[in-house]
């Protein structure tokens, strides 16, 4: 689920408040010293990709007709999408900024191509514009009936905002449209979200056996998932299993590298993740895992890992974004050690996305503080969902304990 | 749930070649302006990542992926053409120009190497920079809105990075308005006051001078001896009469001084200075000039002024806020004397009567005083 880890252009709205902030960041961003290079030819950047991938070389020769051809409105919407998919697969934000230029002009034309609101409705997710995205991900739909992505990119939303009907509702309008395994796939997630985790678990199980053909992408979605779901059925062996077989798919991503790297945090295998993660501190996702396993295994590198994140949150917060605040929660609980802010970004966070892990650092942080009321939505999720996870409904029980006058069963 | 779709639409393969130290991150431009009192242009320092200029200007010209500075270099006219084309600055709704003022640098930044441009706004006019001053931002937004300019806003009589303001240019907030913020007066008000009450109580001779001619206040002289003086208010009248005089005088000439109207050498005037403080204490022992020593509080105020005026120069004068400046440094040696006096009419009072007072006090310390003058003279005159 990669809708929480992106880092959206823009939050306008935070502006106000970072600039507030920025006065003291600005020198974390600001080198002092400028330099000139001793000669012409020394390399001062390296471009991303632009010599090895021709995905890259294929897009900018796009970017170039649509410099000559401007009111092509397919053009445009094809760069648009080979720019969020080049996002998607680097994690580089600057490639959603160029795919919403590349889409901007249609906003007025508004073309009943469904490439556009689709182009758009991704766009629009991955600044967490979540409702703006669902219209979006709508009128896509209904301009393309026998499209199974606009559904999924909408079970997806539904997904994150906790809203397991409307999810469900959604997988069972997309299965006459896609593959069996996609479609078992669609509904197990929801199940093992709402209390038939185990039921869930053997139907996928059953869905990939069935299924050897499918693309390894497919694959790697579908064992990633297998693998949470056996870690929450406390079947670790099992659980590592999965990630080993998602790895060996020969896929790289980064959301299967932070699940992976958060189970063997869980199992106290902390210098595996370093090793897992080796050469990942460009995202920040990986990086808070680096720095999370560098201070549990007492890795020489783990203050400057910590040091990283801590200028990149603050550089997100000088231009505006706060949207990796899950990450920014757990950072400042388990690397600062200052539960009051992480209660704050934690619950900040969880006004916007409410998946488990969301719920999950909003209840840590809480238990940390010493204050059950900011956890109460996730108390009330976890009651409700009936979503089963031992480690989490520990933690619930506890915070629970905090204020005796809570009710619902600690499970 | 990336790969329900990237099954089928995405054939993307393996991660791409990236400098793993970089980080990924949205693109944004650091600017920082600086604005001098009393100047019309404006001082520029701009960061562009080299990525994003390479977006918009295709520096790497054999396409290789790697940037060479040779290929940023050659395109040094290009890079400046486009960014003193994506930004205005306008004063009182007059554009400011901008031109490079030093070569083309780089910097490293969390997600790479960046140009450092060094332009130069030059406002129209002489002198200080008119309200009301708008920056206008455009950079990379026709590629990118999801870019962001981060402006660092350093005002005029603001010379230190703390207090520099901070604002983001986004694709909404494309323009915004560089507050001049011609140094609070209240705060300069409040701090040459302090600044005047701090100079006066470390400013011995100042306070000796004043002593001395205090001191007999509280005493009125018959037939050649001192005798109490019978009221409180009689002696009160004596002390504002003499205060009076020395703060009228010394303002008259610290005002003249500090704006450039009058000015005398400085070991002229600390020679005189501590001259005065002899005189006023020998005057003690004699009572030459018995009655009528505010004149000599007014006729030497005049030099302490210059004393005081040198002080202020040493400071530093904020030109925008000349009269603000002086008055309070003024208010504050008044405060300062007053102190001074609150704390010693009512102790010299009180003793008046007493052996101690008149011949400890008044004989001892001011022979006492006088000594330590004509040293304080020796050195000024003779530069020892």
């Amino acid at each position: 689920m990669y809708l929480k880890f992106s880092a959206p252009p823009h939050v306008l709205t935070c502006l106000a408040a970072a600039a507030l902030a920025f006065t003291t960041l600005w020198p974390l961003t600001a080198a002092a010293s400028p330099f000139t290079p001793k000669s012409d030819a020394e390399v001062v950047e390296r471009l991303p990709g632009r010599a090895s991938d021709p995905a890259v070389r294929r897009v900018e020769s796009l970017r170039k007709q649509l410099a000559a051809r401007p009111d092509d409105a397919a053009l445009r919407i094809e760069v648009a999408r080979r720019y969020f998919d080049m996002a998607m697969a680097q994690g580089d934000p600057r490639y959603v900024g160029y795919a919403a230029s590349a889409l901007a002009p249609l906003e007025k034309s508004a073309p009943n191509d469904p490439g556009y609101p689709m182009a758009l409705g991704l766009i629009q997710q991955y600044s967490h514009n979540f409702d703006a995205a669902l219209a979006s991900l709508t009128k896509a739909a209904q301009l393309a009936p026998q499209s199974p992505e606009p559904l999924l990119w909408r079970t997806a939303i539904f997904m994150v905002q906790a809203r397991y009907s409307d999810a469900a509702a959604e997988c069972t309008r997309l299965a006459p449209l896609t593959d069996p395994l996609t479609a078992t796939g669609c509904s197990a997630y929801v199940q093992a979200a709402t209390g038939q985790l185990e039921a869930a678990y053997q139907t996928l199980t059953a869905a990939v056996k069935a299924a050897p053909q499918a693309s390894a992408e497919l694959l790697l979605w579908q064992n990633t998932r297998l693998a949470e779901m056996a870690w929450r059925l406390q079947r670790f062996d099992v659980a590592e299993g999965h990630f080993k077989a998602a790895q060996k798919l020969g896929v790289t991503d980064q959301f299967l590298l932070g699940a992976y790297a958060d189970f063997l945090l869980d199992r106290q295998r902390p210098a595996e993740v370093i090793t897992l993660l080796g050469d990942w501190e460009r995202s920040d996702i990986l990086l808070l895992r680096l720095a999370l396993a560098g201070k549990a295994a007492n890795d020489p590198r783990a203050a400057g890992w910590a040091a990283q994140l801590r200028d990149r949150f603050a550089a997100s917060a000088q231009r505006g974004d706060l949207l990796h605040e899950q990450e920014a929660g757990r950072f400042e609980l388990a690397i600062e050690g200052n539960p009051t802010k992480a209660l704050a970004r934690a619950s900040h966070n969880y006004t916007v996305q409410k998946e488990p892990r969301d719920a999950d650092i909003l209840l840590r942080a809480a238990l940390a503080a010493r204050q059950s009321q900011p956890a109460q939505p996730a108390l009330d999720w976890l009651q409700s969902s009936r979503y089963e996870d031992p480690a989490i409904s520990a933690v619930a029980a506890q915070v629970r304990a905090l204020n005796p006058s809570a009710t619902g069963p600690a499970r | 749930m990336k790969s329900f779709f990237l099954a089928t639409v995405l054939a993307l393969g393996a991660l791409l070649t990236l400098n793993p130290a970089w980080a990924h991150k949205p693109s944004d431009s650091y600017l920082t302006l600086r604005a001098t009192e009393g100047q019309s242009a404006v001082a520029v320092r701009w960061d562009i990542a080299l990525r994003d200029l390479d977006y918009v200007l295709t520096l790497d010209r054999d396409g290789n992926g790697e940037l060479t500075w040779g290929e940023v270099r050659q395109r040094d006219a290009d890079i400046t053409k486009l960014a003193t084309s994506r930004l205005a600055l306008t004063a009182n709704g007059t554009a400011c120009p901008l031109t490079p003022s030093g070569p083309l640098m780089l910097d490293t930044h969390s997600d790479g190497n960046y140009a450092v441009l060094s332009l130069k706004a030059q406002c129209p006019g002489e002198g200080a920079l008119k309200a009301p001053l708008k920056l206008n931002y455009s950079m990379l937004f026709d590629v990118d809105p999801s870019h962001r300019g981060l402006v660092q806003w350093v005002a005029p009589g603001r010379d230190t990075a703390s207090t520099a303001q901070a604002l983001v240019f986004g694709t909404e907030s494309a323009e915004q308005t560089l507050a001049l913020q011609p140094a609070d007066a209240w705060q300069t008000l409040k701090q040459y006051i302090f600044d005047g009450v701090w100079h006066i109580w470390i400013g011995y001779d100042h306070i000796l001078f004043l002593l001395s001619l205090l001191l007999p206040a509280v005493l009125l002289r018959r037939a050649g001896r001192w005798e109490p003086a019978p009221t409180l208010k009689g002696s009160f009248i004596e002390v504002l009469k003499v205060v009076t005089a020395f703060t009228l005088a010394h303002s008259i000439t610290l005002s003249l001084a500090a704006l450039g109207v009058i000015s005398l050498p400085s070991r002229l005037v600390e020679s005189v200075i501590a001259a005065s403080v002899v005189l006023a204490a020998l005057n003690n022992l004699r009572g030459t000039i018995e009655g009528k020593r505010w004149v000599m509080a007014f006729v030497f105020g005049l030099i302490h002024g210059f004393g005081f005026a040198s002080v202020l120069a040493d400071l530093g004068l904020p030109q925008n806020a000349l009269v603000v400046a002086l008055v309070g440094f003024n208010v504050g040696v008044e405060l300062g004397q007053l102190a001074i006096v609150a704390v010693f009419l009512p102790i010299a009072f009180a003793l008046r009567r007493t052996w101690f007072y008149r011949v400890g006090v008044l004989t001892g310390g001011s022979i006492l005083v006088a000594i330590l003058a004509s040293w304080w003279l020796a050195q000024r005159l003779f530069d020892l």
